[in-house]
């Protein structure tokens, strides 16, 4: 199923994967702290966030290779916080997918299903992996090495290697983080069209957020162990709960600001500079509560001249980096400080002889930017 | 510059060939030409050609039998008490700890054989381990100079030197294969079968040869802790060439040896190969 | 060594290593007959050359090197040497005539001065490897002082080759605790490692010895070379063997800690079992057995050969050998010398026996340590 923003939707009722309570401390460090989250059946999940965020952790509860420290973890409906690694339905892909170097590619696929007990036929076993080898267009490498695969097929191997085993989950760690640019973007839709394919709910960990966005049905930023957010990517970029997301997330100018009054979804606030701007408050403040606002790049405008009924930030350019399909300011006042700006190129192009140095407004659209909550 | 390469190559290598020339090659040409010859009438040897000192080896098949018994059965004892070893140094032991552990490995290696072996002779004496069973109860054991006797000194002695290639396997082995090998489906003790084992036979082999090749011209430990009754080929050959002086006899007993341990080492090599080769014919299956 | 049935003590087992050592530090010491014992032990100053010389320095040289036998030599003695004359005399280790004859058989032993036992100096004078005294550098050499049989081994073709250092016999010793009678005869030895002693008994790692001994049980000679009597003695060593404790001529240990009740034995070393364990007894095989007697000869092509004859002739010195006497304890042939020793060591019963048991003993034959046949029938037994 695909809903009209071209994004796959997963019904929000199916758990095959629940995380309850569920904290990892490795001596003095929490890891993980009181995680909550269901994950969907047949969703793909991203977990994103900086090294040391927990969401290796968080992943390896899930495979079974790190026993929580309290709370749960069920699977398909079973708790399995203490199951061993082997007992459990999922499959991960390795960061650097630890492939068994004294086996042949098949070896390796069939791998798996060697384990199950009662014993698969050999017939069945080697049509298996012939299929899975052919999912990942690796049909003819059977019998090679591991060692004579480069890197986007050794990738491909450990890809096949799980998924021959059809699990409820497959797991996938950092698995393009090794890959070039080019190779990366390519794996990446070979991955999502193999999700679609089999609706085997992928879990992902990654520090890449554009790989997250590009990719997930839901990303659940997570930073200092805990869960910062959960959501779709639309979700989470235009409506970052807190800063640590509104600025882990693609890029924003947080402003610090004075509520004066609010109606409804919307704020009036008041900036350090005492321009009053209208923002989306996604959550009841009360006026004169001091918040942080959020505005991404792009919402802003820039003119030679304020425009009637639309604040406007007088500001000086200080750096303009152009993309070719747009362009990017860095502007400087007195006393809001740095500012970015995204325009299009179009846009650009009503700016004349507006280069370095020069004074520009900042217009400020009502209800773009938001009020973020606390970390 | 292509020639001042090669020159410098060659002076590289020329300690080490020199070396292999002069203290291997010539020694042993020397004696396959004298294991042809005949034992002078004082003793040492007379030149000769002759193959009855190849024919006479019958005489010393009992020296035989005990080296090509104990040699493979000192080695496989090695190996099965040095692998446990050498797995929980590599795998089951803190880094904290696995510096001092592998230091107590090896501190016996600072103490001459010869007083680790007079220690044995003692700890196996009559005084020893058999009066400490006899006060429990345990009856009366003869330890000493038998050949269970040299079999410990054996393990004892050769046991770091299986200990540390398998180390060295396990140690570098990929941690996150046996999480793989968990993950997908297989218990500990399969992974260690189908992945740990396998990839560390490199060091079992390293550990195997250097024990068996030492332990074929072994003579040291059977002297002292045989009391002169369990006689390997190495003792044969001292008693050859140092009180009887048949450095004839002598010399066919070593060129039988070294061919000996090359045909073992080639099968072992061979049979190793197999084990990897075997993998390449398997296919997909 | 005896009745403490408790688990042994810290202090006890150092003890006991101590005998250990001391046990093993012997003549025939194990170290070198197993080969391993050209073990150097350098005496009387590792470095000569930096020492201020006395006045005669320039004479001889600054050092001279001994092959001999462990425990054989009053240290003290080298000290006073190089004290007197400059040279410090550096000692080579050796546990069997055999390993000395290989040593000199292959050339550039570097010994000036070695004390080879009687059987083996025709065959160094066979092969031209020693060389004839020179008697005008030997004052203190008077051949009248010698018991004629502990010298004339000495004389090869006429010639003074080379001067007795010291005698012994070669018995058995054992463990009188456990023995129903003191033993008398190979016979017995044999005998009783059969029965009783099964598993207690220890032969030397010595053809010389313990062929002579197995062909004395049958009554013929040591020093057979017959192949009818070698195959009878054959027949009983591998006979034997299985009853054995060990075959090895370190038989200290083993007879001190009372694994072994019963061992071949030469006289010094049975002297040295007695005095600190006296159950344990000694004696020499009526039928006969082995007498032998040490010379001092110098190699052909000794690098310091002055030096050679300085040494030998400090050694042999009544006054010296004295004290070289007292301090290993074995007889000596010089009766300049034994006219200075204590009556009790002349009168001990284990290192002077008896006239006639002295007189059924028999010194090895050159031929006998040079015999293929022996050699084999060693190896034979002691790879059955």
């Amino acid at each position: 199923m695909t809903d009209a923003t071209g994004h796959h939707t997963v019904s929000a009722g199916e758990a095959i994967a629940e995380f309850v309570n569920t904290s990892k401390r490795f001596g003095a460090v929490l890891a993980a702290d009181s995680l909550n989250l269901r994950i969907r059946k047949g969703e793909f999940l991203s977990f994103l966030g900086p090294s040391g965020c927990g969401k290796t952790t968080a992943l390896r509860m899930l495979a079974g290779f790190e026993t929580p420290t309290e709370g749960t973890i069920l699977i398909d409906g079973r708790e399995l916080a203490s199951e061993p690694a082997y007992r459990r339905p999922v499959n991960m892909v390795f960061q650097h997918y630890a492939l068994f170097p004294h086996m042949t590619v098949a070896e390796n696929v069939a791998y798996g299903l060697r384990q199950r007990r009662p014993k698969l036929p050999g017939a069945e076993i080697a049509l298996r992996v012939a299929k899975a080898l052919d999912t990942v267009r690796l049909g003819d490498f059977g019998p090679r090495r591991i060692w004579q695969m480069s890197g986007g097929q050794q990738q491909r191997v450990a890809l096949a290697r799980a998924i021959v085993n059809e699990p409820k989950i497959l797991l996938l760690d950092e698995p393009m983080a090794a890959l070039d640019a080019k190779l990366r973007a390519e794996m990446q839709m070979e991955l999502l069209g193999l999700q679609r394919s089999l609706g085997i709910t992928f879990i992902l960990v990654t520090h890449d957020q554009q790989e997250a966005l590009s990719m997930s049905d839901r990303i659940c930023i997570m930073g200092k162990g805990r869960i910062m957010q959960i959501g779709t990517p639309r979700e989470l970029y235009d409506l970052p709960a807190n800063r640590y997301v509104a600025d882990f997330v693609g890029r924003a100018n947080i402003l610090p600001a004075r509520v004066r009054a609010t109606t409804g979804a919307r704020a009036e606030v008041a900036l350090a500079d005492g321009l009053s701007v209208e923002v989306t408050a996604p959550f009841a403040v009360p006026p004169g509560a001091a918040v942080e606002v959020a505005i991404r790049p792009e919402a802003l405008r820039l003119a030679l001249a304020p425009e009637p009924g639309v604040p406007a930030i007088a500001a000086t350019v200080t750096h303009m980096t152009f993309f070719g399909e747009h362009i990017e300011y860095l502007l400087a006042h007195p006393v809001l400080g740095a500012l970015q700006v995204m325009l299009p190129r179009q846009a650009e192009r009503a700016l004349p002889g507006a280069g370095v140095g020069a004074m520009l407004h900042v217009l400020w659209d009502p209800g773009a930017g938001l009020i973020l909550g606390q970390d | 510059m292509a020639i001042s390469q090669r020159m410098a190559r060659a002076i590289l290598l020329a300690p080490a060939g020199l070396w292999y020339a002069v203290l291997l090659v010539l020694p042993l040409i020397v004696v396959l030409v004298y294991s042809f010859g005949e034992r002078g009438a004082a003793g040492g040897y007379a030149p000769a050609f002759t193959l009855a000192q190849y024919a006479n080896l019958g005489a010393r098949w009992t020296a035989f039998q005990n080296t090509l018994l104990l040699a493979p059965a000192g080695t496989l004892a090695a190996l099965l008490i040095a692998y446990p070893l050498a797995y929980f140094l590599a795998l089951r032991v803190s880094a904290r700890w696995r510096t001092t552990l592998l230091v107590l490995v090896i501190v016996p290696f600072w103490t001459s054989i010869l007083i680790r072996s007079y220690a044995w002779i003692f700890l196996l004496g009559g005084r020893g381990i058999p009066q400490l069973l006899s006060d429990l109860g345990l009856g009366d054991l003869r330890l000493i100079n038998t050949p269970f006797a040299v079999l410990l000194g054996i393990v004892y002695g050769y046991l770091p030197l299986m200990v540390f290639p398998i180390y060295v396997s396990l140690e570098k082995l990929d941690k996150r294969l046996l999480e793989a090998a968990g993950d997908l489906g297989a218990p500990p003790w399969r992974s260690f079968l189908q992945i740990t084992l396998p990839l560390s036979l490199p060091g079992v082999a390293t550990g195997s040869m250097l024990v068996f090749i030492l332990l074929m011209g072994e003579y040291l430990i059977p002297q002292m802790l045989g009391g002169g009754k369990v006689f390997f080929v190495g003792n044969a050959l001292v008693d050859l060439f140092l009180q009887s002086r048949n450095w004839a006899f002598g010399s066919a007993l070593a060129v039988t040896l070294v061919a000996i341990m090359l045909v073992t080492v080639t099968l072992y090599m061979r049979f190793l190969k197999r084990i990897g080769a075997a993998r390449d014919d398997v296919g997909l299956m | 060594m005896k009745k403490d049935e408790t688990p042994i003590t810290r202090q006890k087992f150092i003890e006991e290593l101590h005998r250990y050592r001391k046990g093993s530090v012997t003549r025939r010491h194990f170290l070198g007959v197993t080969g391993l014992g050209t073990a150097m032990a350098v005496l009387g100053g590792a470095l000569p050359m930096l020492r201020p010389g006395p006045a005669l320095a320039g004479d001889i040289g600054d050092r001279v090197i001994l092959a001999t036998w462990p425990n054989y030599h009053d240290v003290a003695n080298f000290d006073l040497f190089r004290d007197q004359t400059g040279a410090a005399v550096q000692v080579n280790v050796f546990g069997s005539n055999e390993e000395m004859l290989a040593k000199l058989q292959a050339g550039g032993s570097g010994w000036d001065l070695f004390v080879p036992t009687n059987y083996t100096l025709t065959t160094y004078v066979e092969a031209d490897l020693i060389e004839p005294l020179d008697l005008s550098k030997l004052p203190n050499y008077d051949a009248a002082a010698f018991e004629a049989r502990f010298a004339e081994a000495g004389t090869v073709g006429g010639k003074l080759y080379a001067v007795p250092k010291n005698w012994g016999t070669t018995g058995m010793a054992w463990d009188s605790g456990k023995a129903k009678a003191p033993f008398t005869s190979w016979k017995e030895f044999f005998d009783v490692t059969r029965t009783d002693f099964s598993g207690r008994t220890i032969v030397h790692d010595y053809q010389l010895t313990t062929i002579g001994s197995a062909l004395k049980y049958f009554g013929y000679s040591f020093n057979s070379v017959d192949p009818a009597e070698l195959a009878e003695a054959e027949k009983l060593l591998i006979e034997v063997k299985p009853h054995l404790f060990a075959i090895t001529s370190d038989y200290q240990p083993p007879m001190r800690n009372g694994d072994a009740w019963l061992t071949m034995c030469w006289t010094g070393e049975g002297k040295q079992l007695n005095r600190d364990l006296p159950e344990i007894r000694f004696a020499l095989g009526k039928e006969g057995g082995e007498i032998w007697s040490d010379y001092y000869a110098i190699p052909k092509n000794a690098p310091h050969r002055d030096a050679a004859y300085a040494l030998l002739n400090f050694l042999i010195d009544p006054q010296v050998n004295t004290r070289e006497a007292l301090a290993h304890g074995f007889p000596v042939a010089d009766a300049r010398v034994n006219a200075q020793l204590p009556a009790e060591l002349l009168n001990d019963p284990i290192l002077h026996p008896a006239a006639e048991l002295l007189n059924a003993l028999e010194f090895g034959a050159a031929a006998t340590l040079t015999d293929p046949n022996r050699a084999e029938l060693m190896a034979r037994f002691k790879s059955a």
